[in-house]
């Protein structure tokens, strides 16, 4: 296996990178309405039979959400939670849409680069894993 | 009590609703001062094809297609009722202006006042709508907390209390305290919590470098 399972959780890390995007990210996460509406704009729900967790609201929340509720204190086991959320159930496309305005890929990309700072993403062979969940 | 929430509390409320937004509309100017592009433009996107009113109507009819008017029309119909009701009834309120009149000395038009009854009625009826999404659709459910349903209910409150004291429910004067202190803490919740979609709904429709903005847009976040 990788080094995603030795390398130990730099909370400091994470931290740091939530508070520099503090301003930008925390604004999106409390004006969203979790009205939903960006649901049908995410062809993955669409494909899984209108899944909740594929809506892009519900992936932020689940992700990027969890860590600055948090306050960064994340353990190995919340950031392997979120790389299922935002490599499996986002391929980053771009193209969900928010009535509000909230720019949610940009939001994703971070929680990726959040999770990628720590070793912590997918490996070659995980691509299409179902057992990241 | 009345003459101190109706006085400074009010005053207090305005001031904190007028400041709040001026600071989040600053902040984000702020934050989007560096600007960023999603994808690069393409070569030769800047130029702007000059279209005949008519090609526009067809485009902007062809456009609706893969919005939410198509994919979620009977949400699309309450949301822009409620948003539009929710303005133009504390605005143009025939009572509010009187108000206005006796201790500025200015009054907006007014509506007439069984007008704005059923213009509030609206907007109950938009809010029951609201919360049985929230109760009952699974993916609303998905992302609801309580603080959904609080804010629901901040949003739904100067008007429940309002439409009471205007037909005279209940204690008149307990209903009327109740009217202006939840008015209140509507106002001063406005710029702090999801309610400030008010203001940014618009910001980021001119300025987000998207397809799905008025403009090409050349600030993002």
């Amino acid at each position: 296996m990788s080094n995603q399972n030795i390398k130990p959780i730099n909370t400091g890390e994470i931290k740091e990178m939530l508070n520099r995007q503090k301003g930008k990210m925390k604004r999106y996460l409390s004006f969203c309405a979790h009205c939903s509406l960006c649901a049908d704009s995410c062809f993955l729900y669409r494909a899984h039979n209108r899944d909740p967790q594929y809506m892009p609201s519900y992936k932020v929340i689940q992700s990027l959400g969890k860590l600055y509720k948090k306050r960064g204190e994340a353990d190995r086991r919340l950031l392997t939670e979120i790389k299922g959320i935002v490599w499996r159930n986002c391929v980053l496309c771009g193209r969900c849409y928010c009535p509000i305005g909230i720019h949610i890929p940009s939001m994703i990309a971070f929680a990726r680069s959040i999770c990628r700072s720590q070793d912590v993403y997918p490996q070659g062979d995980e691509a299409s894993s179902e057992s990241w969940l | 009590m009345y003459d101190l929430i109706e006085g400074p509390f009010l005053s207090l409320a305005f001031i904190i609703f007028v400041l709040g937004l001026l600071y989040q509309g600053s902040r984000f100017f702020q934050l989007t001062r560096k600007k960023e592009w999603i994808a690069p433009p393409l070569p030769g996107a800047e130029k702007r094809v000059k279209k005949s009113v008519g090609q526009f109507i067809i485009d902007g009819l062809a456009s609706v297609k893969g919005t939410l008017w198509k994919t979620d029309p009977l949400m699309m119909i309450v949301t822009s009722a409620f948003h539009v009701c929710l303005i133009l009834a504390p605005i143009f309120l025939l009572a509010h202006n009187v108000l206005l009149d006796q201790s500025w000395g200015i009054g907006l038009w007014s509506f007439p006042e069984s007008f704005t009854d059923w213009l509030t009625i609206v907007v109950l009826i938009c809010v029951a709508f609201f919360l049985m999404r929230r109760l009952f659709l699974a993916r609303v459910r998905a992302i609801t907390s309580f603080y959904d349903y609080f804010v629901l209910l901040i949003a739904a409150a100067p008007f429940l209390t309002g439409y009471l004291a205007y037909h005279q429910w209940f204690d008149y004067r307990t209903v009327m305290i109740l009217h202006i202190l939840t008015a209140e803490l509507m106002l001063i919740t406005v710029p702090f919590t999801k309610l400030g979609h008010m203001l940014f709904f618009f910001l980021y429709r001119f300025l987000i470098g998207s397809e799905y903005s008025f403009t090409r847009g050349s600030r993002t976040w």
